[in-house]
């Protein structure tokens, strides 16, 4: 599904990432874990292809395609979601306007009729109720006014309908509470499929209680430094990074 | 009665003015008067300042008298629109001291005042509840390439009395000069709602005045989509205790368009509130001006004004001019004002395309979004969805971003 081959990025000239691999399969879910800064919303970016990142070295893969030639939209049409760490908000653009929009030039693009308004609406609803989205929220200008824990709702809802192949979630369980996180979980796994791939950016051992992946990664400073099954998570949680990252890799 | 005479604007002013009631003629001599003696604006008169009316000023217009303003709806009961020509050669008593609200005209307004031959009488009586709109359009002639009219519409709202007006001015030309002058008087508890929508202004130099009495409230949404010259001046002079006014606007400047918005609230009274609130989308080589001004006079305690003016300019080549100015002589006041000038939010645009959205129509949705937002506060629904039409009219994708508020 996507591999990510001796990727370095930078910002103004600052070195971000600096030689990361990383592959995860079809039907896969990884969850990628490191300290603040250390790059994971970074390399969520440069996935998702927004401005301002210099790829300096390396490659990326996904679907076999080289993704970092693709316009965002493009990536997004080919099956490929961020859920932002940091969801803005969108004054005066509708909630639900704008996934449907969303929603059909997706559709669009793999030559599929438009959604009508009518089944827009059902596939809302019903995708709502996934993540215990309230009806009010869905219809508001997007994000606007919306808690932070409400905004990482609506992106899951908002991953619920498009229906990627690959879902990059950065952060979806920061600043949720418990009940809400379970909700998240919830609506993430019932996303779990065997043709759809995940890499969950976290910075906690509870959300991968509820979401359970195949493979662990650990950034630090621009590096994975580690990668192991769910149970590397559990070390980081009781351990701390520095010990995990100088522990030799078993 | 087109006079076929091509003439300077100013050269067009008769040295005396011979019909009508006596206090007309007065008005419109020293209309002109004042006219002979400061000229029309240049680029040195502070509020022409970015204004390029050199062209106008220089230029030879012959007068085109059909450039009456016309109701484009059936009058609803209880409210009366007449000939102002008409009723200055019946009743001119009726007008007195009416057809020079905002005090003496100066600039174009007075040439209007001096030179105007008819136009429109809207009385809405006390307690008269006005609920479905009255329509006017100012249809620019565009027969001749090189004419100028004088729109003139007063407005009289006795106390407690609503309407709702809507006014269209639209032509393609570029040379019919238009310049008009709508005064507006509300009395008591009186409630005006004002839309005003430029479509292809063409030459266009307008102003409206609105004095306001005690409780009186009046709400402006002006919607302007381009103009190759348009300026337009709203003055709201808050004289009775307790009035309110909303100036609303929303531009969108393309081409090399050039359009210019002044307004000026006069705090004149106590417990007046007023706030404007205009944005707009220049781009291309097109000129925006916004030009606000709050003046709060000693008396006017407990006034609360705000004033905010935002613009997303699209191109490097577009231009906006912003100037929101306060003069405050009062100290129980609450004020702010606000000033933005930038391009597309960079995030909003990622996180549509993100999504799927292609850029143009990411683009498109955020722009339309940006100006809706001025017409999604117009109360009344048709007016609202006359003027998102309008909007949307320009916008690339309309079809697309039709829903998209
Ligand atoms: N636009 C930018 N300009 C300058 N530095 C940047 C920019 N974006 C990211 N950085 C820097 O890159 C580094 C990695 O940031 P990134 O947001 O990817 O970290 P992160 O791992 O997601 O952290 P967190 O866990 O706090 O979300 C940080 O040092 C950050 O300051
Ligand atoms: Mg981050």
């Amino acid at each position: 599904m996507l591999k990510i081959e001796n990727l370095h990025v930078e910002v103004d000239g600052k070195p971000i990432l600096k030689g990361i691999d990383l592959e995860v399969g079809v039907g896969q879910v990884h969850a990628l874990m490191g300290p603040n800064g250390s790059g994971k919303s970074t390399l969520s970016y440069v996935l998702a292809g927004r401005d301002g990142y210099d790829v300096t070295k390396g490659r990326v893969l996904y679907k076999g395609k080289d993704l970092l030639e693709m316009a965002p939209e493009l990536r997004a049409a080919e099956g490929l979601f961020l859920g932002f760490q940091y969801p803005v908000a969108i004054p005066g653009v509708s909630n639900i306007y704008f996934l449907k929009a969303a929603l059909n030039a997706i559709r669009a693009h793999r030559g599929e009729e438009p959604l009508d308004a009518i089944d827009f609406m059902k596939l809302s609803k019903e995708k709502a109720a996934l993540v215990e989205l309230p009806d009010e929220l869905t219809k508001r200008a997007v994000n606007d006014g919306f808690s932070g824990g409400e905004k990482k709702r609506n992106e899951i809802f908002q991953m619920a309908i498009l229906e990627p192949s690959l879902a990059v979630l950065d952060e979806t369980d920061s600043g949720l509470d418990i009940d809400a996180l379970k909700v998240v979980a919830k609506g993430v796994n019932a996303m779990r499929s065997p043709e759809r791939s995940m890499l969950v950016i976290t910075h906690y051992q509870r959300l991968l209680d509820h979401i359970v992946p195949d493979v662990v990664h650990v950034l630090i400073d621009g590096r994975i430094v580690r990668s192991g099954d769910k149970d590397l998570a559990k070390q980081l949680e009781e351990k701390g990074y520095s010990e995990v990252r100088d522990a030799p890799q078993l | 009665m087109t006079d076929a005479t091509r003439q300077t604007l100013l050269g067009s002013l008769p040295t005396s003015f011979d019909t009508g009631p006596e206090w007309l003629r007065a008005l419109r001599g020293r209309a002109a008067e004042a006219l002979r003696e400061q000229g029309l604006p240049t680029k040195r008169t502070e509020a022409w300042r970015f204004t390029p009316v050199r062209s106008v000023v220089s230029a030879e217009f012959s007068r085109d008298d059909r450039g009456v303003p016309s109701l484009a709806s059936s009058l609803p009961e209880g409210v009366t629109a007449r000939s102002l020509r008409q009723v200055l050669q019946a009743e001119p008593e009726l007008l007195e001291g009416r057809l020079d609200l905002g005090g003496a005209p100066t600039h174009f307004a007075a040439l209007n005042t001096a030179l105007f031959s008819d136009g429109l009488w809207i009385d809405v009586p006390a307690g008269t509840i006005v609920e479905r709109p009255i329509e006017l359009t100012h249809a620019i002639p565009t027969s001749s390439d090189s004419s100028v009219v004088y729109p003139r519409v007063l407005i009289t709202l006795g106390d407690n009395a609503e309407l709702t007006l809507i006014e269209t001015y639209a032509g393609t030309e570029v040379g019919p000069l238009t310049n008009s002058v709508v005064e507006v008087d509300l009395s008591c508890n009186a409630r005006m709602s004002h839309a005003r929508i430029h479509e292809n202004a063409g030459l266009q130099v307008g102003r409206v005045d609105v004095r306001q009495d005690t409780d009186s409230t009046y709400r402006s949404t002006v919607v302007t989509l381009g103009g190759a010259l348009l300026r337009f001046d709203v003055r709201c002079m808050l004289q009775g205790k307790g009035a309110e006014c909303q100036l609303d606007g929303a531009y969108l400047v393309e081409g090399d368009d050039h359009v210019d918005h002044h307004t000026t609230v006069e705090h004149q009274a106590s417990h007046c509130r007023s706030a404007q609130t205009y944005r707009g989308i220049v781009s291309g080589k097109g000129t925006a001006v916004f030009d606000g001004l709050v003046v709060v006079h000693r008396d006017a305690q407990k006034t609360e004004a705000h004033q905010e003016n935002r613009n997303l300019l699209l191109s490097e080549t577009a231009t906006v001019h912003t100037k929101p100015h306060l003069e405050i002589d009062a100290d129980d006041v609450i004020c702010s004002h606000g000033v933005t000038v930038g391009a597309l939010d960079e995030d909003q645009l990622f996180y549509l395309r993100a999504r799927g959205i292609p850029e143009d129509l990411a683009h498109s949705m955020l722009t339309y979004a940006f100006l809706e937002s001025i017409v999604d506060r117009v109360s009344h629904e048709p007016t609202r969805a006359r003027m998102r039409e309008a909007l949307l009219a320009r916008m690339p994708h309309r079809e697309e971003i039709r829903g998209v508020t």
